[in-house]
């Protein structure tokens, strides 16, 4: 009982064993591989294709009710196999697969007959991968197996890859017709290679893409784990799948990318979409590859021991091998090819890492437009405490859905497009998502000249003193109220809207922390109230509706929860300036938890920044000197850290001084002003004696200079300006030194 | 020294029949417009035996170089067929041929008699 199935084979309808079909469809496919140079390659296949239509028809006219496996094989004899066209009149057929080592050598500038991967089914030790690789390299089998050997970890995936897709090299003489991996040129992202697997394995090609990526992009991620030359230490299993996945993902690509042809010609693109592989032809090479490589192994023990025997005879035979070896492959064609390759090598790494590079920037670009998008978004249900109604509001939801979403959106769309090979976004989408994208920048300039309004003016500060119930403890920690335990660790904190948040009120603690040494014995709190506003009224009210309350306990001050802000005295900047005096000799600290966390941080310009958070923009106009540049009164100081108060400065009760050596040593910086002094005379000196020495030189070259003839004039003119150059370069840096010293000295 | 071995001799003769093949088939061509299968039988008919697998490909490659020519034919069965007819090249090549080969088979036919019928030079 035979299963016959119906073809349509060159305008014919042919009812054919699926057998016989079978091998039918090998038999074209191995004259496919045999004309494979051939210029009428296509032409001379369909004429036998016609010739074999037209035997089966004559024989199914003859009364046979189908092709039979018999048939075929009359018929296949009767045409041929490229192994009988090689016996009958073996020189005519200068395409074959074995006479093409001997033409590349002859006529290879003409030659475009593309060099194709098969595992080397006589050299192979396991799956004739890197036998295969050597002949196609031209390179000695043994050292690119050492170098796989070495590169185990990460080519092992490759090996195994390859072992599955490439077609072993009796494919050509048996003409088994097998499906072939190549690179999907037509739609390629990069290199084809996902592509190519995709329709090799017959999946969607997004999932190779992602098989790909997905470790790709933990690399970039993870550089820890890239000890590309550690993958011995197999202590832990699944740190070696890590290790030899991630960065073997990049490997094997672009070890594919080198291997794998172009899926260039109409056959090529059959070949590759192919017959179905399932996971009975995979078991069946390996299987057949494992049964050998066990007698093999054998063979090789046995075949060891006669070497010992015999090593003198194996010698001379290996060595005749060789020459003959040698002379099979022709000198000149093995260089070009070796230059070939390493030249494809060099650009295809190179593409690979300017992709690498891409990816790398388009991720992190994406990564930053989406932090941007959530926090904006995260402010959203603050906007009321900021923004005016109206207006004002629908230009910040215009910015954040325009500007931040729908860029993001437009580029994760495009990479999943891209990934999935969808061909090209509609025009209208893409189209849309830029003008939208434009129209956010007309937003941008409104909001900010609204939001630069409202927040325009600044109150007067005036300073307000707090009596400290008890002013004369030895030690005061700064601190703030405990937050309420259900608020505490916000997976995202956005100050200075630290916590404190209900539907009607927003506690901003924006506070910063002078430390002065007191005139007295005592501690002393003052306070100023700023706001901005849109208005100087409007500054005011807010600036006096800051509720600021201490509170002391001990050696305790305890801040309130924060400035109260509602949605009738929205957000303008308020924030409080405190001054805490210190009276020499007396300990303090700052704690982290209070409110002091947003706005204490020192920069190097001696002012400390104000609010980190960036989204609200109060530098430019707060032409507030009065707690910016000059004041000198104040100390730095660090969070969390014990202080003492001494005559000189600010020092840490565990020793280290403070970092504000302006102050503190003068002495030392006294010192450190006269050795440049001495520095610079010692320099001033030098410069002078080469000066002078320069001078000579040149006084010197102008007598010589006198004394030679015209015809020398003019090089020495040439030589005597070279010299005034130097001599005019020494006194520039002279001037300079000069410069520097008065400078030091000032 | 050079010797003859099985291999040698396999080559020789496979050269000597791929010199001639081209010609034969451009004779049978040259009776008049022919199908490829034809050419197969009238050469079978001849004793010389030839795969249509080697046939495809000269006939390709001598139509690429302009000797051939073809033309689709109808048939009655199925499609239409492919036949080769000569060109004008083809005709001029043809006699070159011809003639290189008329002088060849002389100087064979000559040469490969038992006796030489030419004056003794040893002496």
């Amino acid at each position: 009982m035979k299963k016959v199935i119906n073809i349509n084979f060159q305008g014919r309808i042919l009812p054919i064993e699926e057998a016989s079909y079978e091998t039918l469809k090998q038999y074209i496919e191995s004259l496919r591989q045999y004309f494979d140079a051939e210029e009428g390659r296509d032409e001379i296949i369909n004429d036998i294709e016609c010739r074999i239509a037209e035997l089966c028809d004559d024989r199914l006219k003859k009364g046979a009710v189908c092709i039979t496996e018999d048939d075929m094989r009359l018929i296949i004899e009767s045409i041929g196999r490229p192994a009988d066209f090689e016996a009958q009149d073996g020189f005519e057929a200068t395409t074959s697969a074995n006479a093409s080592n001997a033409n590349q050598g002859q006529f290879s500038d003409n030659n475009e007959n593309p060099k194709r991967l098969y595992r080397d089914e006589q050299n192979k030790v396991i799956g004739g991968v890197c036998a295969g690789i050597a002949n196609y390299l031209k390179l000695d089998p043994l050292l690119v197996r050492v170098l796989w050997i070495l590169l185990f970890g990460i080519s092992f995936f490759a090996y195994v890859l390859l072992w599955i897709a490439v077609p072993n090299t009796s494919t050509t003489q048996i003409g088994s017709a097998r499906k072939r991996l190549f690179r999907d040129i037509d739609t390629k992202v990069i290199g084809g290679v996902c592509a190519g697997l995709s329709k090799y394995f017959d999946v969607k090609v997004i999932y190779i893409r992602l098989l790909f990526l997905v470790p790709t992009i933990l690399l970039v991620f993870n550089w820890n784990h890239f000890h590309l030359f550690q993958f011995w230490e197999f202590d832990d299993f699944p740190n070696f799948i890590e290790l030899t996945f991630s960065p073997s993902a990049v490997f094997v690509y672009i070890v594919l990318w080198l291997v794998l042809p172009e899926a260039k010609t109409t056959a090529d693109k059959l070949e590759m979409r192919g017959e179905k592989v399932d996971i009975n032809s995979i078991k069946n090479t390996i299987q057949t590859d494992m049964e050998g490589f066990g007698k093999r192994a054998q063979s090789w023990g046995s075949s060891f021991d006669k070497y010992k025997k015999s090593a003198g005879e194996n010698g001379k035979n290996e060595s005749q091998t060789a020459t003959t070896a040698s002379n099979a492959v022709p000198e000149p064609a093995q260089r070009r090819g070796c230059l070939h390759f390493a030249g494809r090598t060099i650009t295809i790494l190179f593409k690979a890492f300017v992709y690498f590079v891409l990816g790398i920037i388009t991720i992190s670009l994406l990564a930053a437009l989406f932090g941007v998008g959530i926090v904006a978004t995260g402010l959203l249900p603050l906007r009321r405490f900021i923004l005016e109604d109206g207006a004002h509001n629908w230009y910040a939801y215009a910015i954040i859905v325009f500007f931040i979403w729908v860029p993001v959106i437009g580029i994760v769309t495009a990479i999943i497009r891209k990934i999935a090979g969808i061909k090209k976004a509609n025009v209208w989408v893409r189209g849309g998502f830029w003008s939208l994208w434009a129209l956010s920048w007309i937003f941008i300039p409104l909001f900010l000249a609204t939001l630069t309004k409202s927040f325009s003016k600044q109150n007067d500060p005036r300073e307000q003193s707090y009596t400290l119930p008890n002013p004369k403890v030895n030690y005061l920690e700064v601190s703030a109220q405990p937050k309420p335990k259900y608020y505490n660790h916000t997976w995202l904190k956005i100050e200075p809207f630290t916590s404190y948040l209900d539907q009607d009120t927003a506690y901003v603690r924006n506070l910063r922390i002078r430390i002065v040494k007191a005139a007295s014995d005592s501690f002393e709190v003052k306070y100023v109230r700023i706001s901005n506003g849109k208005t100087l009224q409007e500054s005011e009210r807010l600036a006096s509706l800051i509720n600021f309350e201490l509170q002391q306990k001990d050696s305790t001050l305890l801040l309130d929860k924060g400035i109260a802000i509602n949605k009738t005295d929205k957000f303008r900047n308020q924030h409080v300036i405190m001054t805490l005096a210190v009276p020499v000799g007396k300990r303090f600290k700052i704690s982290n938890k209070g409110w002091a966390q947003v706005n204490v941080r020192v920069n190097k310009n001696g002012w400390r920044s104000e609010t980190n958070s960036g989204f609200i923009i109060n530098d430019g106009f707060d032409g507030d000197d009065w707690d910016r540049n000059i004041d000198t009164e104040a100390f730095d100081y660090d969070h969390d850290v014990e202080y003492i108060m001494t005559p000189t400065g600010l020092e840490r009760v565990d020793g280290v001084k403070a970092s504000n050596d302006d102050k503190e040593n003068p002495e030392a910086l006294k010192n450190r002003l006269e050795e440049l002094k001495r520095e610079s005379e010692q320099i001033e000196k030098d410069l002078k004696k080469t000066w002078e020495q320069k001078q000579k030189e040149a006084d010197d070259l102008k007598k010589q200079l006198d004394k030679k003839g015209d015809n020398l004039n003019r090089n020495s003119t040439k030589k005597e300006s070279s010299v005034s150059d130097t001599v005019k370069a020494i006194a520039f840096g002279f001037d300079a030194i000069k410069l520097l010293v008065s400078r030091f000295q000032s | 020294m050079f010797q003859l071995t099985a291999m040698d001799i396999q080559n020789t003769q496979s050269q000597m029949r791929k010199g001639v093949l081209e010609f034969c088939i451009l004779s049978i061509i040259n009776r008049g417009e022919v199908y490829p299968s034809d050419i197969i039988d009238q050469m079978k008919a001849a004793n010389l035996h030839i795969l249509e697998g080697t046939l495809y490909p000269l006939l390709t490659r001598l139509k690429n170089a302009g000797l051939l020519n073809y033309r689709w034919v109808e048939s009655v069965s199925g499609p239409p067929r492919k036949y080769f007819v000569m060109t004008d090249a083809g005709k001029e090549a043809f006699f070159v041929l011809l003639q290189t080969w008329n002088d060849m088979a002389n100087a064979v036919s000559l040469l490969t008699q038992p006796q030489p019928p030419t004056p003794n030079t040893e002496a």
